[in-house]
């Protein structure tokens, strides 16, 4: 399956990691690769997690993480629309 | 002036409108009782018996009043109780907020005396949640969860406050606001989805619980009759519609009516109203699209393709969608299409029963209901027979566990649903096997005195359980025959209820005309265990598995 990233645009405060890979687990896709950085602005993070899936899938996943009200935006890093 | 976090609370309940709040007090809430004990003109209190049943009466009191549901328990066992209150709350998208105790701050993370992590615990059951780490959050906390329960897609968020923050001081100047996330809903572009209307030929609308969430019945009337289609509804959505509008064909899925089946068989158009294509509605999503077109409305964009692709998606609530639609959409009649679904309206008419049987006591009781009066149910074969045969008025009058399949739902949402309903008649159907997950909330109802009625569908075994071991697993009835010896009348009046045996449908009209007004009675109706919830499509299989007779 495609291999795919999102980036994500993050709250910086504690859980919100865990908050994402719940998600991911939930929802069963797997992750194969994750970095978390402090941004300029010390209030945000941002991550890039990269796993795989169909279109249908990572559209599925973006919308999932658009939904918690630790994420401030989701871009798909891939071919695919949002 | 300075106040303490347990004060702050009450004012944010206030400032929040919340008269009634559902709970159990313990240790770790003790400043926040002590602040409802000082505040009792201001907010009321319901005390329960257990707290998942409080969980279950804050969610009951949701789906009435469309206000969030306010639950408040203490840390650890007090908190782990509520775990299925609020996963019930969530896979039924009712808005909720459940406010913990926890242990003081100093002794958090140390597997401390009732500590529990509540936050983590129950991090895929919510909207979102809180743990508060500072009094200064806390009043900008709670404001955001009661904001985050009703905004969009309704559903549950937890605050977890620790007990040394709910008796630390901090002035109102001193308050730091939350920045959190609300995305808006993308544009809504009408174009396709008209066209798509247009080209049908046989249009379908499947309405779900969102239709009831946005207050939408007017509009969706307005539309079925604008498109000529028939509404089939999830059980969520069942009350959106009187079930005896012409155009209502009633529930839809694994034990929807014969007529709803043979209209989606033949319908081209599927126009999708608040709805998650849950497999219980569906069952095979490939064999139920079957080259239909569909149009999905949903004010969660991530519902919208998860469980059966779209072929048109507008994101945004239900009654401004259809608002948009109904300005710009013209009458289009379908004569041919009206003849079909009549002639499908007629699968649905069943031959008169004269015994007591499941279809008979809830015509019977449903003749001693008004308009409005509140139904519960709890979930098993007695839910199904409620969803097929109660003659449903309006929205807001069922109270049923749909997502999570919750036995032991009924009791605390009836509870929660009459209080929200000034008080008045509220029924409750349940089973003998759901009615024993949650029978001690009697106690509840009798010191309220609520006017509940109480119908057990009492055959004595676990019948949805059965009537899947008859038909799949060649009768093994595996633990699902209770040889139980309870005496239920006795068991209401240990409790200070009223209680009586049923055993045919005289006894019945006997004991609905004389129902007490100030306390809660139970009715124990005998039952054949045999009886089967029919039609059925079998898990997994289409509409034209559909079984409609099974030999006992």
């Amino acid at each position: 399956m495609e291999r795919f990233i999102v980036e994500l645009q993050v709250a910086n405060h504690c859980g919100v990691l865990n908050r994402i890979t719940g998600l991911y687990a939930k929802r069963k896709y797997n992750i194969d690769s994750l970095t978390v950085h402090e941004t300029g602005d010390p209030t945000l993070s941002v991550m890039r997690i990269v796993s795989r899936g169909d279109t249908a899938i990572q559209r599925q996943m973006a919308r999932q993480l658009r939904k918690l009200f630790d994420v401030k935006n989701v871009a798909l890093l891939s071919n695919s629309g949002q | 002036m300075k106040r303490s976090g347990a004060a702050i609370v009450i004012e944010a309940l206030c400032r929040n409108s919340v008269q009634t709040v559902f709970g159990y007090p313990g240790g770790a809430v003790l400043p926040i009782y002590d602040e409802l004990y000082k505040n009792a003109n201001r907010i009321n209190h319901v005390l329960c018996a257990h707290e998942q049943n409080a969980a279950h009466a804050a969610d009951g009191f949701a789906r009435v009043t469309g206000k969030p549901g306010v639950v408040i328990a203490t840390s650890g066992p007090g908190a782990t109780n509520l775990v299925t209150g609020i996963a019930n709350a969530y896979l039924d998208s009712v808005p909720l907020v459940a406010i913990t105790g926890n242990v003081a701050v100093p002794l958090l993370g140390r597997d401390s005396f009732q500590e529990v992590d509540i936050v983590g615990i129950t991090q895929e059951i919510v909207k979102h949640n809180f743990a508060v780490s500072d009094v200064r959050e806390l009043s900008g906390v709670l404001d955001a969860a009661f904001k985050i329960a009703v905004s969009g897609r309704p559903g549950p968020v937890l605050v977890d406050i620790p007990k040394s923050i709910q008796t630390d001081l901090c002035d109102d100047s001193e308050f730091f606001p939350q920045d959190l996330f609300f995305k808006p809903l993308p544009e809504v572009d009408l174009t396709d989805a008209l066209a798509a209307l247009n080209e049908a030929e046989r249009p379908m609308i499947y309405a779900g619980g969102g239709v009831v969430a946005s207050g939408a019945s007017e509009e969706l009337a307005l539309l079925a009759d604008r498109l000529s289609a028939p509404v089939a509804f999830s059980m969520m959505g069942l009350t959106a519609l009187p079930r005896d509008h012409k155009r209502n064909l009633g529930m839809c899925g694994m034990h929807g009516s014969r007529s709803s089946a043979r209209v989606q068989d033949e319908c081209d158009l599927i126009l999708a109203l608040g709805v998650r294509f849950s497999d219980r509605a569906t069952g095979n999503v490939a064999r139920y699209r079957n080259g239909k077109k569909i149009i999905h409305v949903d004010i969660d964009n991530a519902e919208i393709g998860k469980n059966a692709a779209a072929d048109i998606e507008l994101c945004g609530d239900v009654k401004d969608v259809l608002k948009k639609l109904l300005a710009v959409l013209p009458v289009q009649p379908r004569p041919d299409w009206d003849e079909a679904v009549r002639n499908a309206k007629k699968l649905d008419s069943l031959p008169v029963e004269q015994a007591l049987t499941p279809r008979t006591l809830l015509k019977t009781v449903a003749s001693y209901c008004s308009d409005d009066t509140v139904i519960a149910t709890d979930v098993g074969q007695h839910q199904m027979w409620t969803m097929q045969y109660f003659p449903f008025k309006l929205p807001r009058t069922l109270l049923t566990s749909g997502g999570l399949g919750t036995m032991g739902f009924g009791l605390g949402a009836a509870i929660g649903g009459c209080i929200a309903n000034d008080r008045k008649r509220t029924v409750l159907f349940t089973g003998d096997g759901s009615f024993g997950m949650c029978l001690q909330e009697l106690a509840t109802a009798v010191s309220q005195n609520l006017p509940l009625l109480i119908v057990i569908f009492n055959n004595g075994v676990l019948g949805m359980v059965r009537q899947w071991q008859t038909m799949f697993y060649e009768k093994h009835y595996s633990q699902t025959t209770l040889k139980r010896k309870t005496d239920f009348p006795a068991l209401a009046q240990a409790f200070g209820a009223e209680g009586k045996k049923i055993t045919d449908l005289a006894g019945l009209h006997a004991a609905l005309q004389n129902l007490a007004e100030d306390r809660p009675t139970v009715l124990d109706c005998q039952l054949d265990m045999d009886e089967f919830v029919l039609p059925m499509i079998p898990p997994g299989g289409s509409v034209k598995d559909l079984i409609i007779t099974k030999e006992k």
